[in-house]
């Protein structure tokens, strides 16, 4: 899976916890997921888990802790497929 | 370095179920809050509230110490809860984080948990205040939050013309005129709860 690929799914991940829809249009790999799509960071653990399950792979802490740009997303769930 | 952290979690929008699945909760809790909620806190409140309680802690020490050490990526496993007690009002409590002891004083009702941090065990002149809104946008809680804030300093420092304004580093910041004070301020937000805490050095 390429990392557009990985994107076009990660956004269906963040569909409901994204509360203006309309963002998720605009989103980049720079994209932030608090500052940017303004997800409420306690769904940050909702998300790691829906993606742990979207792309059948396990997230550690070390790099959950990672996770809040759309590229440091991609870069954790790339590594981890490619594992 | 002074600082100042808080959060706030609206229970209706917290996943029962998922919360008690291990591997949720794994994520946010470390193995020695496990234990001690077992040993310990279990008799106290129950573990959806024991790991959200822990999450607000988690969150609001990282709102402090981000300030202070701006590059800092938040790690819940890496803050770790130590001690949790109950007194007719509050949950208090202390934990550990970048290698320093902290402290916390949580309220938690039906609705609501919310957490203040503070690296004096007394909270001496630490003040915090939570409120409920109507409509949940992002907007209108960031603009909500800073109105609750602005009102509670107009009555701590009549007189004084002050606006809420953001960092480069992205906290918040008080600034009067052009002139940013020495007022370290933290704002949270979840559904329809506001909360922000704010430290008055003497």
């Amino acid at each position: 899976m390429d990392r557009q690929a990985i994107l076009d799914e990660l956004k269906k991940v963040l569909v409901p916890y994204t509360e203006n829809k309309e963002l998720l249009g605009g989103i980049t790999e720079d994209t932030d997921l608090l500052k940017d799509l303004k997800i409420n960071s306690a769904n940050l653990v909702d998300i790691i888990i829906d993606a742990e399950s979207k792309y059948n792979i396990e997230i550690d802490f070390d790099s959950a802790e990672k996770m809040i740009t759309v590229r440091n997303c991609i870069d954790v769930i790339a590594e981890k497929m490619n594992a | 370095m002074q600082s100042a952290g808080n959060d706030i979690i609206a229970l209706n929008l917290i996943d029962k179920q998922r919360s008690n699945d291990s591997r949720f909760y794994s994520k946010i809790l470390s193995e020695s809050e496990k234990i001690y909620y077992q040993r310990t806190v279990f008799a106290k409140i129950d573990f959806t509230c024991f790991l959200w309680l822990c999450w607000s802690v988690k969150e609001s020490a990282y709102k402090y110490l981000k300030r202070i050490h701006p590059e800092l990526v938040f790690s819940p496993s890496k803050i770790i809860v130590q001690h949790v007690s109950v007194d007719e009002k509050n949950y208090n409590g202390n934990f550990l984080a970048e290698g320093n002891i902290y402290y916390f004083r949580s309220e938690i009702s039906r609705e609501f948990i919310t957490t203040v941090v503070s690296e004096d065990e007394k909270f001496e002149h630490v003040f915090w205040g939570f409120d409920s809104i109507k409509d949940t946008s992002a907007d209108h809680q960031s603009k909500m939050v800073r109105a609750l804030l602005l009102k509670k300093l107009h009555t701590v420092l009549p007189g004084k013309k002050l606006n809420v304004e953001k960092a480069i580093a992205g906290y918040p910041i008080i600034i009067e005129g052009t002139k940013e004070l020495n007022i370290p301020v933290s704002f949270a937000h979840h559904g329809r709860f506001i909360a922000y805490s704010f430290l008055l050095p003497a």
